[in-house]
């Protein structure tokens, strides 16, 4: 650990300093306007699903927000220009399903099977994840305190109905302790930060906890997310009692515990493309297991396509065939979905369905949240749970990553200035 | 969360098809039997250009690895001895990597810097995905909370996880804490050593002293007891503490000076002189004499003003680190590849970066078993692309340096075992299943 930015200037810069702000000043507000805007994107290629833009677009950020998108904003109003020609610029991507209540416990719960957000979203192009559940009503306190309170990712959550989270004891089965009033109670303590309910293990055959889950979210009319880990409720069952705008996330896993979206014969379950056409939303929820090829492309195909690219962050899952969520994307633009749809399902659609359509847009006087990614061009593999791969030639890479005005990843130095000898 | 499991239609498929699968494999191993040897080889890593320092190898070679170990390296092993062969012509196979500088006691204390708190990262987070097996903690505990650190995060990571032991007892709480001298106590350090870990723990930390070379002198006096290299951050006094003083009358033969390239306003001696930019020719001196010098780039103490004339003047680091740790994880540094890749545009040749962070730091840290990749070593390995493009290097001051290549870890093996493949080139092609109506 080292000591943080302090250089050695010469004594000489601190004195000639002053005059060329002066000068500079001046000479600046007698030739143009003042330069009101703190940070011009220009050149780049804007996709922002909810404007219906997918074209080259300049966009000026002042004081955190975005001041103005336009196709040519003058150089000489901002403070600062980057020249991302060439580099896509979106809304700062929202990671749906991710564990981030890092700690030092074994296991999710303040656990090192937890991951910082801060360590892997920014070079992601990320600037919101969405935390799967990992706390309940008793533990989610503790989880802001911890790491939502403290972290540069903005960070918002599910709440599981069972009160200690997500973790793998059996404690969190205990349906004396899904309290559906506390769970509404801490979500309309939280407002900012809690975005839905999310059901996920259970191994009993009652309806109860489902049932629960479901009211809670009801009650503070947000999404339920339901998660894996429920083997003795059919997939049928689950999606029926699934509302408009709930989310099923693992959506095209392969295992044991749930019956696949895609039958024998490689055709997607009717009453799966019936549930989507009713509204049910579906997110990748990748994790170590939970993305096979042989649910995803038939789905593709037959039009089952995902809602949102949730990586289901965790410590399996990032070294595995998940590794980010540009990689989990880029997937889907090599099995053949187009750029703009990619985008918008890690932007603006991940925003609505949470309902914070103040997130996953570049509108004028939004939050300056954005990713500006380059699409490289090459051979690429891309790797299922099933450690199944596909090859392909884009893939997408985070240049810069901004965060509320604010350059939190900047990989190639964009915004850096040449060292000069 | 979501483990791997496979239903049951698709695991009675799996079962006939294995069973066909046992005969055919049989008759075939009949075959093989009787023309060739049998597989006894079990991941191939084929056509790569192989630069194993301490070998002395710099030269496309196969590598062949049975069990966790290295088993073979020769110019053409054929595929047919092998169960599982991956084809990574076009790419580099080196020993995988060791970063001898980074801060991974990952904990919860809201109050500390780098011991027991989110100073730290987890280590499997930042290793595998940069071609490092081996990442060494520089001091974030001393000997009161190493065993949580060993407890909580070295017996839980994939990642060979090796430590300096803080020469302070509570490790690096905070800068305040690290003045306590009474909390440097050369017999519990040495004892913490060369009785409970000494497989683990490499060498003593001295750092963020703000007296004169007290912390220094103790560190060393506990290297001494112990047989272990220190490595120390130094300088937090003004006026600085003489860095001559320290190569030519502190430090022993083999002692790490970290955050060689800083360049920082108060406390600090900087190697080259910031009028005249010229090495000092003392440094050249200590070098010779056997100290260590050591990037521990971070989030403050990479320059380039420091690194390239530096260079240009025929001073190079011994070993090039990260010092990663939550201020330095998305600034300038960003990871292992990412530093070596700066280095590489500064001018330094591939063969000189993979030494500074393969073999290099496996001799001074005295853990010769680690950084090479001789016949019988454990099979810790890194397979790279060396892209091409226009790259940008930043260092702590946001000032850039523009490169055309940029090192990517393709693959990485830890003890045998793939831990990372980026593009997939150890699975199999998936086959869209026959669809039946």
């Amino acid at each position: 650990m080292d000591k943080l930015f302090k250089f050695k200037r010469s004594k000489s810069f601190f004195v000639v300093k002053p005059f060329i702000i002066a000068i500079i000043f001046f000479a600046g507000s007698t030739m143009v306007k003042a330069q009101d805007v703190d940070l011009l994107l220009k050149g780049g290629h804007l996709i922002d699903a909810k404007n219906n833009i997918d074209r080259k677009m300049d966009v000026a950020i002042k004081a955190g927000k975005i001041f103005r998108v336009a196709a040519d904003i003058p150089a000489s109003s901002a403070k600062k220009v980057l020249d991302v020609s060439g580099l896509i610029v979106a809304p700062g991507l929202i990671n749906m399903h991710t564990h981030v209540y890092a700690g030092s416990n074994p296991g999710f719960t303040d656990g090192t099977s937890s991951q910082l957000p801060d360590a892997f979203a920014p070079r992601s192009g990320i600037t919101t994840v969405v935390d799967a559940g990992t706390t309940g009503w008793r533990t989610f306190p503790d989880f802001k305190a911890k790491i939502i309170d403290n972290s540069m990712t903005r960070v918002l959550a599910f709440l599981s109905i069972a009160a200690g989270g997500y973790s793998v004891d059996k404690a969190q089965e205990n349906i004396a302790e899904m309290d559906v009033q506390k769970t509404v109670e801490t979500i309309n303590k939280y407002p900012d930060n809690l975005v839905g309910v999310r059901i996920g293990r259970y191994d009993g055959t009652e309806w109860t906890p489902f049932d629960r889950a479901s009211e809670a979210a009801n009650l503070v009319n947000k999404p339920l997310f339901v998660e894996c880990h429920l083997p003795m409720y059919s997939l049928e069952d689950q999606l029926s009692r699934m509302r408009a705008g709930d989310i099923m996330t693992h959506a095209f896993e392969n295992v044991s515990e749930r019956m696949t979206v895609v039958d024998d014969q490689g055709k997607v379950r009717p009453f799966v493309l019936a549930a989507q056409k009713r509204g049910v939303l579906f997110d990748v929820g990748h994790g170590g297991g939970g993305f096979w090829f042989n649910q995803g492309i038939p789905s593709f195909k037959q039009g089952l396509l995902p809602n949102s690219f949730g990586t289901d962050e965790h410590r399996t899952s990032m070294n595995s065939g998940m590794k980010t969520m540009l990689n989990v994307m880029s997937k889907y633009l090599n099995m053949g979905m187009t750029l703009p749809e990619v985008i918008a399902r890690g932007s603006w659609n991940a925003a609505k369905s949470i309902k914070r359509e103040d997130l996953g847009n570049l509108s004028e006087g939004s939050v300056a949240d954005i990713a500006v990614l380059s699409l490289n061009k090459g051979k690429f593999g891309f790797v299922d749970s099933g450690n199944n791969k596909i090859e392909g030639d884009k893939k997408l890479e985070a240049d810069l990553t901004i965060r509320g005005g604010r350059i939190i990843w900047d990989l190639n130095g964009l915004a850096a200035n040449p060292y000069k000898q | 969360m979501r483990i791997k499991s496979v239903n049951i239609s698709e695991y009675i498929k799996y079962q006939s098809i294995r069973i066909a699968k046992g005969v055919a494999a049989g008759l075939i191993l009949i075959l093989i039997a009787s023309a060739t040897h049998a597989q006894e080889i079990d991941l191939l890593l084929k056509g790569g250009h192989l630069i194993d320092p301490k070998n002395n190898i710099d030269s496309k070679m196969d590598v062949a690895v049975v069990g966790d170990k290295i088993f073979r390296i020769a110019k053409d092993i054929p595929a047919n001895s092998s169960k599982k062969t991956v084809d990574i012509s076009g790419m580099y196979i080196t020993p995988g990597l060791i970063d001898m500088h980074a801060h991974v006691f990952h904990g919860t204390d809201p109050n500390s810097m780098t011991a027991n708190s989110y100073g730290g990262l987890q280590p499997d987070a930042f290793s595998f995905r940069a071609g490092v097996t081996t990442l060494v903690d520089a001091g974030s505990s001393g000997w009161r909370n190493f065993p949580l650190f060993k407890a909580q995060t070295i017996d839980r990571a994939q990642t060979r996880v090796l430590a300096f032991l803080n020469v302070v007892g509570h490790g690096m709480l905070s800068r305040f804490d690290q003045q306590d001298v009474t909390d440097m106590n050369p017999e519990m350090n040495a004892y913490m050593i060369k009785k409970l870990h000494p497989t683990i723990i490499i060498g003593i930390k001295s750092a963020h002293y703000w007296g004169g070379f007290t912390s220094v002198d103790k560190a060393v006096e506990s290297g001494k007891l112990a047989d272990v290299p220190v490595i120390v951050d130094f300088g937090e006094h003004t006026p600085a503490n003489s860095i001559e003083s320290l190569f030519m009358d502190h430090f022993r033969p083999g002692d790490i000076f970290t955050h060689t390239f800083s360049e920082i306003n108060g406390g600090r001696e900087s190697i080259v002189d910031e009028k005249s930019r010229k090495v000092k020719p003392f440094v050249f001196a200590a070098q010779k004499r056997g100290i260590i010098f050591d990037v521990g780039h971070g989030a403050g103490a990479f320059n380039f003003n420091q690194a390239i004339p530096a260079f240009r003047q025929g001073f190079l680091p011994n070993v090039i680190s990260t010092d990663l740790y939550n201020l330095s994880m998305n600034a300038a540094m960003k990871d292992m590849t990412n530093v070596m890749s700066k280095f590489l545009a500064i001018g330094m040749s591939l063969q000189d970066v993979i030494l500074r962070t393969t073999w290099n730091p496996a001799q001074v840290i005295k853990r010769t078993d680690l950084g090479h990749l001789s016949i019988g070593s454990e099979a810790d390995i890194a397979v790279f692309n060396l892209k091409k493009g226009n790259f940008g290097y930043m260092d702590v001051r946001r000032t850039k340096i523009s490169g055309t290549e940029k090192l990517e870890a393709e693959l990485t093996l830890r003890a045998g075992r793939v831990v990372w493949d980026l593009n997939g080139i150890s699975s199999p092609e998936w086959q869209m299943p026959a669809v039946t109506n």
